[in-house]
């Protein structure tokens, strides 16, 4: 029997040295700010899922990022995916310790992909969320390469080949993202996307390029994916979750409804700039 | 939880010995695990007497989510010690398996809400909340206690009141605006 599941609108923020960043084409572009106030807006609006990424090159601002994730699960009452420098078992527990729903993990699992199993069976499928960054490489089978260390050092792993291994070691759900397409504002890789799409039966969310309402609606239709996300587009538009669901209603997607509902909660922490 | 609790006007904390819910003027028991580490951990802790007395002769409100909701059935199909055994029943397993939907249940899923709801006053029906289960209360032993019910594969009891008694298997700590409605109704009924 299948389920008609609504399809998810998904927030992402990239914490590159303890800052909330765009980027384009995986480099950090601009600072935009807090965490925190960019949560507060998804929150009290339509977003379904947080996702939030710690992409510094290395692991010295760790220490802030798990503060950040504590102070974002204090305030962010949807489902929270957490990832970033995902090694071992530890940092997973580092992570749903501080609030995490679900970890997302990329490098390390090229390096040693029974990581994915090992997650999957101490917290279940349902919790890990494996992000494949893909570029295109016509030396590849599916067209498209894995690659590795935040979009810098390519797996030799073809994209869809990678995708189906990642289900069979106990993923329970794909992020996927086009390298080039990252911050270029023409929206997802909808080859890619419906590549992968059509290749699992795993949830995949289409994530990087989305400059405009529409480009949801596309990854959804013509990309297949099951979930969409973005990052940039959400820093500077008022009421933008909303909108973006409204827009996905209009073109007759099943989405979570945007209800507003006034609930006084004199006690939630309010914003305090670090 | 404590998080979305703490937004409101209340003060909260959690207690690890029954003896400490003597103080409580409203009880959240929300359950992580399986169903025999949970009541185990319950009986540990002096919880089984202390709930009893506080709930059931005080009339103390309760608010059960997921496991905490499963926990007030007479038991479970994940495991062999017997629950609270305040609702008859028990809690079943959803069928895995080809032709039917991927188990655990994850994800948004639609809850209808009975218009005699007290915990849902106010919220439209149906409302999306947010799920993460394996096992359900089924609607056969909640006839006359469901106020909400979800489909996934089956139609199941997605919250249930009785009295001073009130349980979700849906998570509202998740369920954005929606859930925390449900809190502030629960905690201040009111309002």
């Amino acid at each position: 029997m299948s389920i008609v599941q609504k399809h998810r609108l998904i927030a992402s923020l990239l914490v590159y040295n303890g800052d909330v960043v765009q980027t384009r084409r995986f480099r950090p572009t601009n600072n935009v700010g807090s965490a925190f106030t960019a949560v507060d807006f998804f929150n009290g609006w339509t977003v379904d899922e947080i996702i939030v990424l710690e992409i510094s090159k290395d692991d010295a601002h760790l220490d802030r990022f798990e503060t950040i994730v504590e102070g974002l699960s204090r305030r962010c009452f949807v489902p929270l995916t957490v990832g970033g420098k995902i090694r071992d078992l530890d940092r997973v527990q580092t992570y749903t310790r501080a609030g995490a729903d679900k970890v997302a993990l990329n490098t390390a699992a090229l390096q040693r992909p029974t990581l994915i199993t090992e997650i999957a069976g101490r917290y279940g499928s349902q919790c890990v969320v494996v992000s494949i960054d893909a570029r295109r490489n016509p030396l590849m089978p599916s067209g498209y390469e894995a690659v590795g260390d935040r979009g810098r050092v390519p797996s030799g792993r073809d994209a869809r080949a990678w995708a189906e291994d990642v289900v069979r070691l106990g993923a329970g759900e794909i992020l996927l993202n086009e390298i080039e397409h990252d911050g270029d504002k023409r929206g997802y890789d909808l080859g890619l996307v419906r590549l992968i799409s059509d290749a699992v039966d795993i949830p995949v969310v289409a994530f990087g390029g989305v400059a405009n309402w529409d480009h949801f609606v596309e990854g959804v239709r013509l990309g297949h994916a099951h979930a969409v996300a973005a990052g940039n587009i959400f820093h500077y538009t008022e009421h933008s979750t909303k909108k973006a669901k409204e827009f996905m209603t209009a073109a007759g997607l099943p989405v979570r409804g945007t209800t507003f509902y006034k609930v006084a909660m004199p006690r939630r922490p309010s914003y305090k700039p670090f | 939880m404590v998080n979305a609790l703490s937004c409101f006007d209340v003060d909260v904390s959690v207690v690890e010995s029954g003896a400490k819910l003597a103080d409580a003027g409203r009880i959240v028991l929300p359950g992580v695990g399986s169903f025999d580490a949970g009541m185990c951990g319950l009986a540990e802790r002096g919880h089984l007497e202390a709930l009893r007395n506080r709930v059931l002769d005080a009339g103390v409100p309760y608010l059960g989510i997921c496991l905490g909701m499963q926990f007030l059935f007479e038991g479970s199909a994940e495991g062999s010690l017997a629950g609270l055994g305040w609702l008859k029943g028990r809690v079943e397993r959803f069928v895995s398996g080809p032709g039917h939907p991927k188990v655990p249940h994850v994800g948004w899923n639609e809850v209808d809400i009975a218009p005699s709801s007290s915990l849902m006053a106010g919220l439209e029906s149906p409302t999306d909340f947010y799920f993460v289960h394996s096992y359900y209360a089924p609607l056969a032993a909640t006839e006359t206690v469901a106020v909400g019910t979800c489909d996934y594969g089956v139609r199941f009891c997605a919250a249930l009141e009785r009295d001073n008694i009130a349980a979700v298997q849906f998570h509202p700590e998740k369920s954005q605006l929606g859930g925390m409605k449900l809190f502030q109704t629960f905690l201040n009924p009111g309002q």
